[in-house]
């Protein structure tokens, strides 16, 4: 049979993902050691300046901050996915199918929606606390947000859509033998819980939080729209530094870092993974 | 997790996702000019806003014109990278596959930086085909995947019977995997048409100055002072988004589609 077309097809495909996904990614490693110049975009001499910046203190802090609030974030978001996912697997078919149109509508929906949302409903005019104000709960009613709890909501609303649906055909078709044997020799349900099916997930939920600390380390419209100045993670000084201040060199390089943080997490799991097979 | 508990704990979570909605379409069709709920007066005006503006009516069509030019680009790649890895089981194309799972794993702010600074080197800065080919380049993880399943459904005889029957490679891929594997196809178009749609960082990043999509101009409007119009544009993109789902779940096994198990 003749291979040259598919040969070819094949190979365009690749060009196409280099120049577009990987050639960028290189060429901002590249800018991060350009020197920055707040009359253009950068200048093209080799510098280490940025990377001394992120070593001086602020942008260390912000880091450290960024990863404690992530992964935070991430367990939570497994936690809350996993156990609404066992519930979710005992429904009728029918409401297994209510319940994935809801979560992918919710992971479909933009940050902003879901952000906004959120925003309201924290709101002292429409939310929260006006109906507790109106109930007599809350003498003085206030806003709800921005605080670090309004955005870890915000974050954890974003993570458990993508989690429950990877979650939903490992746990949904599981083999139930052993729990089913657990119970039958007087085991309590949530004993068999703790006892029986974590321990069978706890692999896929440990790469599930890795991936999950990747994917909210990246969130940019929560921390933003829900969060104080003080809770602002790294994601939002990097688009500062490229759109706010024009210093796409700085901004570069604290992606560059991210980078690495994402490249170390992922070689974890990947380690992890090799573990379990081997 | 069973028994009564357990749908206790649903129907909390259920609350919790559905509730911010709930507030905000309230918020759409009161008649005030600040946000409240619940509404005092109802009133239609703030869609009326929307549907006529015409800077929000071309918020829109940017928005549907990238979501679907990005659908096209990401599922044409998708497809091809499938073929040929079918076709092909060569290394090469296992590794190109595996390139195409890259832009999921990575955080988006990265993939949206290194994509403005690649655009303005181009020279492309601030154009609308720099967003779509990036969105369908970076959304080319979800057709990718969900093709995948579809090229493993087609089963080796059929394709060993038509080529027996000497179907040529191309007649072959029109009359018989075509056919089989388009219901993925269409789930992965609509996906990555919807996410698309809903994108705000990348497209903020490469061209948010020039092309305003809606996502762009809702966040703007929220950080700088917003009026009711904005929960109703909120209201469209949620009944857009679950119209649009709805329709893949009609006309495919959606439950199967991710990976549950036949009902049988």
């Amino acid at each position: 049979m003749n291979l040259f077309v598919p040969r070819v097809l094949g190979m365009t495909a690749f060009g196409i993902l280099c120049v577009f996904f990987l050639v960028p990614l290189a060429f901002m490693v590249v800018v991060s050691f350009y020197k920055a110049d707040p009359m253009a975009f950068y200048q093209e001499t080799f510098t280490w300046e940025n990377y001394q910046k992120f070593f001086s203190g602020f942008y260390l802090n912000v880091t450290l901050r960024t990863l404690w609030t992530t992964a935070l974030g991430a367990v939570l978001v497994v936690i809350l996915a996993f156990t609404a996912m066992l519930a979710i697997a005992e429904l009728s078919r029918k409401w297994q199918l209510f319940w994935i149109l809801v979560l992918l509508s919710l992971m479909c929906l933009s940050e902003v929606i879901v952000g906004f949302s959120w925003l309201i409903l924290l709101s002292e005019s429409a939310g929260i606390p006006r109906l507790l104000g109106a109930l007599g709960f809350w003498d003085n009613p206030r806003s709800l947000s921005p605080s670090f709890g309004a955005m870890m909501i915000g974050l954890v609303m974003l993570g458990f859509s993508v989690v429950s649906l990877i979650l939903y055909p490992q746990v949904a078709g599981r083999d139930k033998s052993i729990e089913e044997a657990a119970q039958t020799l007087g085991t309590a349900p949530h004993l068999v819980t703790l006892y029986v099916t974590l321990p069978i997930f706890m692999q896929t939920l440990i790469a599930l939080t890795l991936t999950m600390f990747v994917y909210l380390l990246g969130v940019f419209v929560m921390p933003i729209m829900l969060g104080r100045p003080r809770d602002w993670t790294m994601t939002v000084m990097i688009s500062d530094k490229a759109l706010g201040d024009a210093n796409l060199p700085l901004g570069s390089a604290l992606a560059v870092i991210m980078l690495i943080i994402t490249g170390v997490i992922l070689l974890i799991s990947l380690l992890a993974s090799r573990k379990r097979t081997a | 997790m069973n028994g009564i508990g357990g749908r206790v704990y649903l129907a909390v979570l259920l609350l919790a996702i559905i509730m911010p909605f709930i507030v905000v379409a309230g918020v759409s069709i009161g008649a005030s000019k600040t946000i409240a709920f619940p509404p005092g007066e109802f009133s239609l005006r703030w869609y009326n806003v929307l549907f006529t503006e015409s800077d929000w009516l071309k918020a829109m069509g940017l928005s549907l014109l990238i979501a679907v030019c990005a659908a096209i680009i990401s599922v044409s790649l998708a497809l091809v990278i499938n073929y040929v890895l079918w076709r092909l089981k060569s290394r090469f194309s296992q590794f190109t596959f595996a390139l195409g799972l890259g832009p999921f794993m990575l955080p988006p702010i990265i993939l949206a930086l290194g994509a403005s600074l690649f655009w303005a080197e181009v020279g492309w800065y601030g154009r609308i085909e720099a967003t779509m080919i990036s969105h369908g380049i970076f959304f080319v993880t979800l057709p990718l995947v969900i093709i995948s399943r579809g090229f493993v459904s087609l089963s080796d005889d059929v394709v060993e019977a038509a080529t027996i029957m000497g179907a040529s490679p191309w007649k072959l891929f029109t009359t018989v995997v075509l056919p089989l594997i388009t219901p993925y196809l269409i789930t992965g178009f609509v996906l990555v048409a919807i996410i698309s749609f809903n994108e705000y960082l990348v497209a903020n990043m490469i061209s948010g100055f020039v092309v305003e999509t809606l996502p762009i101009k809702i966040f703007n409007n929220v950080r700088y002072g917003y009026s009711p119009v904005v929960a109703s544009a909120a209201m469209f993109f949620v009944a857009t988004t679950v119209m649009a789902l709805l329709l893949i779940a009609r006309s495919t096994d959606l439950l199967t589609l991710l990976g549950a198990q036949k009902d049988t």
